[in-house]
């Protein structure tokens, strides 16, 4: 497969890809979802897609989190497939067929969560080249203690690679899991110019981030392409 | 387990073909990984289950690894196998954790515990088989720079129309894989087979000088091809006697 991540400029297909990044808590997914109820509702040629929901990678990863048998490697080099299946047999027949598509996380949560795990970062950013370089990448940046409570009050009880225990960074979940977000929100920080990030503030109210979320794709995308022809 | 040579003082350093592993610690490997590569038909499997019984009678502890044999992704990848709409990408990154479940859980601890690994097949046919798919080169390369470099890596060559005759005659059957029917080269089955073996020894060969591999003739007599590979094994782990002759279980094999 090319390596399309050197073209910043021109892509090979009329489609145009979305992705929305940032720590678990930081107001993304909700986001996203605004967006794409805006666009569908608009009568736009869309597409939405989640990170690790590949159906013939899924079972792979669940029981490997459940038996805890990944390691940073492994646990990378699964995702990879699991984008790869994504990207292979939706994501570009998609975009080259002329479709929105929307993404709920995308290679730079790879990037930021394996660094963190100590993977070498030139060994990813080469592992995921298959991925095309998406038009718009938002980055929702919300102050840690925000984004922590948000998860630690509505969620029961944090999973185990998610809270980054296999790190050995804390006995105690909650704490493992601050300080493993913690590092992952500096891998972001890191990226936002290299992978030209448009950087959101996380701490407005929903609507009014709606709002802001929506004059950026206005101004970016040429939304017109994607109205159904008639 | 001490009698292991230990590895040059440049394979100490870094032990990988480039990145190290994250949370790994590769220090103290004194096994010896040995990788057998090899075309079905080529005589891979016979001549494996011939070193394993020849080191063990000298005293050395053998793992066995291969591809499809993690515990993490072994069944996953069957189903990947069974169910054609996977595409090549997807299959190159499954067969990749696959390999790098063993290298992290197998491999690695058997060779800190001073075992031989007898890889049957390693990251050259994984590499070969995405190459002739089209996946690039530069990419597998990337893919496999936290693999261990093998102390020896064998390549027993046969001609794919050796190979399917052997194949034939064993199974009756051709796999659709093994046949690389994917590649849509022709809707015949022994064609099919001979030019996807044919592209695959092309970038054996590519491969072969680039990482030096060892390679014997594989349609030579099993006996001859095992007192060559005895040769290269018995030197790197200083065995003395070379001597070897199957056991009633295995004397089937030695033809």
């Amino acid at each position: 497969m090319k390596n399309q991540s050197a073209t910043h400029g021109k892509r090979p297909y009329p489609g145009a890809l979305i992705v929305v990044e940032g720590i678990d808590g930081s107001g993304k997914s909700t986001q996203l979802y605004l967006l794409k109820r805006w666009l569908e509702l608009g009568g736009y040629r869309l597409y939405f897609t989640e990170w690790n929901s590949s159906p013939l990678v899924k079972s792979a990863t669940k029981r490997g989190k459940s038996q805890r048998l990944l390691t940073p490697t492994t646990f990378s080099v699964l995702h990879a497939a699991d984008l790869a299946d994504r990207v292979e047999s939706q994501i570009l027949p998609l975009l080259h067929s002329g479709y929105l598509v929307l993404a709920d996380r995308y290679i730079y949560t790879a990037f930021a969560r394996d660094v963190a795990r100590g993977c070498n970062e030139e060994w990813l950013r080469s592992l995921y080249s298959f991925a095309p370089v998406p038009d718009l990448a938002f980055y929702f940046r919300s102050p840690l203690d925000i984004a922590i409570g948000r998860i630690v009050s509505g969620r029961p009880k944090l999973k185990y690679y998610e809270a980054g225990m296999d790190l050995d960074l804390h006995y105690d979940r909650v704490e493992s899991f601050r300080l493993f977000q913690g590092m992952i929100m500096e891998q972001y920080e890191r990226m936002v110019d290299r992978d030209k990030f448009v950087v959101m503030n996380g701490t407005l109210p929903l609507n009014e981030l709606q709002e802001q979320t929506r004059d950026v794709v206005r101004s970016r995308i040429n939304l017109e392409e994607f109205l159904p022809q008639r | 387990m001490n009698k292991t040579t230990k590895k040059s003082a440049a394979a100490d350093a870094n032990p990988f073909f480039g990145f190290s592993m994250p949370r790994v610690d590769a220090q103290g490997l004194t096994g010896s990984l040995i990788a057998i590569e090899g075309a079905d038909g080529s005589g891979r499997s016979t001549q494996i289950a011939l070193l394993q019984e020849w080191l063990e009678s000298n005293g050395y502890a053998v793992q066995l690894v291969g591809l499809r044999r993690s515990d993490l992704l072994r069944e996953n990848i069957d189903e990947l196998l069974a169910n054609t709409a996977v595409t090549r990408q997807t299959l190159t990154l499954m067969y990749a954790a696959d390999f790098y479940d063993q290298l992290e859980r197998t491999i690695i601890p058997a060779l800190r515990s001073g075992l031989v690994v007898l890889a049957d097949r390693y990251i050259f046919t994984l590499t070969a088989r995405a190459a002739v798919r089209g996946v690039d080169r530069k990419y597998l390369d990337n893919l496999y720079q936290l693999a261990l470099r093998p102390d020896l890596t064998f390549w027993l060559t046969v001609d794919p129309k050796v190979a399917i005759e052997r194949e034939l005659k064993k199974a009756s059957v051709i796999n659709y894989w093994e046949a690389g029917r994917d590649m849509n080269l022709s809707a015949d089955l022994y064609e099919s087979f001979t030019r996807y073996q044919t592209l695959l020894n092309r970038e054996f060969e590519r491969l072969a000088t680039r990482y030096d591999f060892l390679r014997l003739d594989g349609e030579t007599p099993v006996s001859a091809v095992n007192r060559e590979l005895r040769r290269h094994i018995g030197a790197h782990l200083k065995i003395r006697s070379l001597r070897y002759t199957p056991s009633g279980a295995l004397a089937h094999l030695w033809k």
